[in-house]
């Protein structure tokens, strides 16, 4: 894993995108609740849509749709959901949609590349 | 958010589409959910995403005063629900015929719509429609103060207050909201019988399933000796919530129906872990007994 996270395409990048795809989904999380709750709550890779957010069904579906919107053609939303059932969805961890959005994406270029 | 402004009215919309976008030949489902404590997302996760990744075109959407579509004050007759899909659909500018999928009210509406607008209706899927010839304004009715008997109890607020948690809470709300707010309580009453000869005239294919232990199981047998053209499938250990108890085997189903079905209907095996009833409360239209029992200190 450290070797993966310092050398190569997509270690030192891939920590990076994740961490910046985990700060997107919670833009999008927040806006989609629209409560005080969710304000101060510090949302992490481990926090889950239903034991800790709270998240209605029809929440999620909001939020698939702000994610669709936002990352385009290159994360398969559909297929990622097809293959679970409500409460499979529901049931997931923020960080399960992270991982699945970093893996869709294309590789980030290497530094100097660019 | 995908917003349509269909018959007059601003209803939320999803488009579900397989990697890639849909096809000029995909066949175009779409999806109407039930009444009063439902909304989009209940097919969305069940059949929507599965059957867009198999190839389909889905279109999911909130009814009229459900989920995040507009909650106008009147207008919820089943000829109001029936010109907010067709509006729907020429909104989005379907131009060829559907194949509508329906659960509970939802599943009548599409009956209804299948006998109105025909010429735009592939074929139809009904999951556990209330159906009768005589007396379905009643029987809606009846369905509608069982949801009311279940929100409007003592216990039930005590529940909502203290246990039941925020996403049932907010849905049960919305739903209150809705039943105090609007005339869909009336409208429901007046829901026009269904006529036996435009039935057996019906040049659709139907699709019909119930589950065995659903409350309104006595309904499906004269659904099915009146059309000519319908598959009906009965599973076991299930009730009136077949979409969300048996997902899998309805999606294997949806699958057969709109790609397959010149072949035998997929096997059905009936959940051995699980056998689910209708609970005693909700015929006897009273609140669950033991709602508030985890949270009040035991009794003697």
């Amino acid at each position: 894993m450290s070797v993966q996270e310092t050398a190569g395409p997509g270690g030192a990048g891939r920590a990076e995108t994740e961490t910046r795809v985990l700060g997107e989904v919670t833009e999008d999380l927040r806006e989609v609740i629209g409560e005080e709750y969710v304000i101060d709550m510090d949302i992490t890779m481990e926090t889950t849509f239903s034991q800790d957010l709270e998240l209605e069904s029809i929440e999620f579906v909001a939020l698939a749709d702000r994610l669709r919107e936002r990352y385009g053609e290159a994360v398969d939303f559909v297929g990622f959901l097809a293959r679970m059932d409500v409460d499979q969805v529901i049931n997931m961890r923020v960080g399960e949609v992270v991982q699945f959005i970093v893996d869709s994406l294309p590789a980030p270029a290497t530094a100097g590349s660019a | 958010m995908a917003e349509v402004i269909a018959n007059g009215v601003r209803l939320h919309v999803q488009r579900l589409e397989p990697r890639g976008g849909a096809s000029a030949d995909s066949p175009i489902v779409v999806m109407v959910h039930g009444m009063v404590m439902d909304n989009i997302s209940s097919f969305y996760f069940s059949l929507g995403t599965c059957l867009a990744d198999a190839g389909c075109d889905v279109i999911c959407y909130d009814l009229r005063g459900h989920g995040r579509s507009e909650r106008t004050r009147g207008g919820y007759r089943l000829a109001d629900s029936m010109a907010d899909l067709a509006g729907l659909l020429d909104a989005l500018g379907v131009d060829r015929p559907v194949h509508v999928v329906g659960n509970s009210y939802g599943a009548t509406l599409a009956l209804a719509f299948g006998l109105e607008f025909t010429a735009r209706v592939a074929s139809l899927t009904l999951i556990e429609p209330p159906f009768l010839i005589e007396g379905l304004g009643e029987e809606m009715a009846r369905s509608l103060s069982q949801i009311l008997v279940a929100m409007t109890d003592d216990e039930v607020e005590e529940w909502l207050d203290n246990g039941a948690g925020r996403a049932i809470t907010k849905a049960t709300r919305a739903a209150q909201r809705l039943l105090s707010d609007t005339t869909i309580a009336t409208d429901m009453l007046a829901t026009p019988a269904f006529s036996a000869e435009a039935l057996a005239a019906l040049p659709i294919p139907v699709l019909a399933v119930y589950g065995e232990n659903s409350d309104i199981i006595g309904q499906a047998a004269g659904l099915a000796a009146l059309v000519p053209e319908c598959t009906l499938i009965v599973l076991e250990h299930h009730t009136h919530m077949v979409l969300r108890e048996a997902t899998g085997y309805l999606r294997d189903l949806l699958r057969w129906w709109l790609f397959d079905r010149r072949t035998p209907p997929p096997p059905y095996v009936r959940p051995t872990e699980r056998r689910f009833v209708t609970p005693e409360w909700v015929t006897q239209m009273v609140p669950p007994p033991d709602l508030n029992t985890g949270r009040r200190p035991a009794v003697g």
